[in-house]
């Protein structure tokens, strides 16, 4: 088993709106894959309806080997997920949002050294309310890792956080993308995604009108800097 | 198991913390008895009966919490988390929906546990009433009501759309029953008209098994009200399970 995501042929409407239409990628096992795109392309629907949370209109969707609608309970067990918003009930702790969070996984992680290695680990009796933006953020990281996954899904993972935050994150990702996670994320910064990417798909408008590595689309565009490549190849679609 | 335990102990928190329940299902409950208590105090029932006011009373005291559990805490907390986008964070864990409700639907039942407790402590202290019925009967009605009450609000926050349809359900249901189910006004006193409609509500019967067992009075039929209750906990449930949305 090579692909730790298959996605074949997903295409999801709203209405008339079609959020996404025939993406089809795959992730390699202990790779970072990065979804790029604006605001409304498709990122965030493209990452629900792999997890199952969204339906598909049509296309199949295989996760480590497994169906994320048929076979959910065994799936989560080896993947974690922090959604773009973050949901919690409204006057919980952060020890007791882990504490619920770990509970429910055969083999979680220490949740404690998590939230010391991610800068919050003094912050376990606060209120998830009163936490500070950046603060709040790296929480729904901590949570994402507590199952030990195998497989964690970021969707705008350091949005919120300032640049010193950011980086700490980075290189505990790389971290534990060294020992054999596999990730995929979603982001607007494209330093991050130069960083940690070792392969990206652009989304415009519902469209994959990218698919490959850092390196290939700066050479497919001509640019030396990743950020002009992305605005190249995301305008030349535009011009179309 | 752990995982029961672990998600009971830290939504029971939140529920505590959140004060509405400690409230509405345990001090409320404690509040009408003292009144009553001092409005009463000993005297029988009426002219001639063996019981006091306050033990007739008893099972609809008990009902105060059952129905604040399960006609307003239970729908709620199930809708908001809900719509609140807390269910689907859960979703994508390995969790079986059918536990989460286990969970809260227990928290509901440990606040009217306490709240029969300290309602039968204190009249038992200052208005000395006993059970004139059988002690075991008595629980089997009370747990009987509970359940069926409780499963009612399961199905609420199951089915309703949102927070705020759920509150208007729960409202609907909450009042009537609180005022015409005999847990406030005396059921005896109610037209045959209305009797027969509110008997259709599963407190009426429960209230009524709760007051004969109490008591020690005849119970005409018990097939009936135990039947529907029964009835209505196995669709509650069954409906609320299979019906389950985590969005």
């Amino acid at each position: 088993m090579q692909t730790a995501i298959k996605v074949e042929q997903l295409s999801k409407s709203y209405g008339n709106l079609l959020a996404i239409d025939q993406i089809s990628l795959s992730v390699k096992y202990g790779t970072v894959y990065g979804l790029l795109g604006a605001n409304g392309a498709g990122k965030s629907t493209t990452i629900e309806c792999i997890l199952g949370t969204k339906k598909a209109d049509s296309g199949t969707v295989s996760v480590l080997g497994l169906n994320p609608k048929e076979d959910r309970r065994r799936l989560f067990q080896n993947v974690g997920v922090q959604f773009q918003e973050n949901n919690y009930q409204p006057e919980i702790k952060v020890s007791e949002l882990c504490d619920e969070t770990a509970c429910l996984y055969k083999a979680p992680a220490d949740w404690k050294t998590l939230c010391e290695k991610f800068g919050i680990g003094s912050k376990i009796d606060h209120a998830v309310k009163n936490l500070s933006g950046g603060e709040r953020q790296r929480l729904f990281i901590v949570l994402a890792l507590i199952p030990n996954p195998k497989l964690v899904f970021l969707d705008e993972l350091t949005t919120g956080l300032d640049t010193k935050a950011r980086r700490d994150v980075w290189k505990i990702l790389s971290e534990l993308k060294d020992n054999g996670l596999t990730i995929f994320l979603t982001s607007h910064f494209m330093d991050e995604v130069e960083a940690l990417c070792d392969e990206i798909c652009i989304l415009k408008k519902g469209k994959a009108v990218f698919y490959g590595t850092v390196e290939q689309a700066k050479k497919a565009s001509g640019c030396e800097k990743f950020e002009d490549a992305y605005l190249m190849l995301f305008g030349e679609v535009v011009e179309e | 198991m752990k995982s029961f335990v672990t998600l009971l102990k830290n939504e029971l928190k939140l529920n505590i913390r959140n004060m509405n329940m400690v409230i509405f299902a345990v001090i409320i409950p404690l509040v009408v008895l003292i009144i009553l208590g001092f409005i009463y105090g000993t005297k029988p029932a009426a002219d001639g009966t063996a019981y006091t006011f306050l033990e007739q009373s008893f099972g609809a005291l008990c009902c105060i919490s059952i129905c604040a559990g399960g006609l307003m805490g239970l729908p709620l907390v199930v809708s908001e988390y809900r719509e609140r986008k807390i269910l689907k964070r859960f979703k994508v864990t390995p969790v079986n929906p059918v536990k989460l409700l286990v969970v809260e639907f227990t928290i509901y039942v440990i606040y009217c546990v306490v709240s029969m407790l300290t309602l039968f402590l204190f009249a038992m202290l200052f208005w000395k009433i006993k059970i004139h019925g059988s002690l075991l009967l008595f629980l089997g009605s009370w747990l009987l009501t509970m359940v069926s009450t409780l499963s009612i609000g399961l199905l609420v926050g199951g089915i309703a759309k949102n927070m705020k349809s759920a509150s208007v359900i729960a409202c609907i249901l909450y009042f009537p029953m609180l005022i015409f189910s005999g847990t406030t006004l005396p059921f005896e006193v109610m037209p045959a008209a209305m009797q027969k409609i509110i008997s259709m509500f599963p407190l009426t019967q429960g209230i009524q098994l709760m007051k004969a067992t109490f008591l020690g009075l005849p119970i005409e039929n018990v097939l009936l009200p135990v039947g529907f209750m029964g009835a209505v906990i196995f669709i509650c449930f069954g409906i609320s399970v299979k019906c389950f949305k985590w969005e």
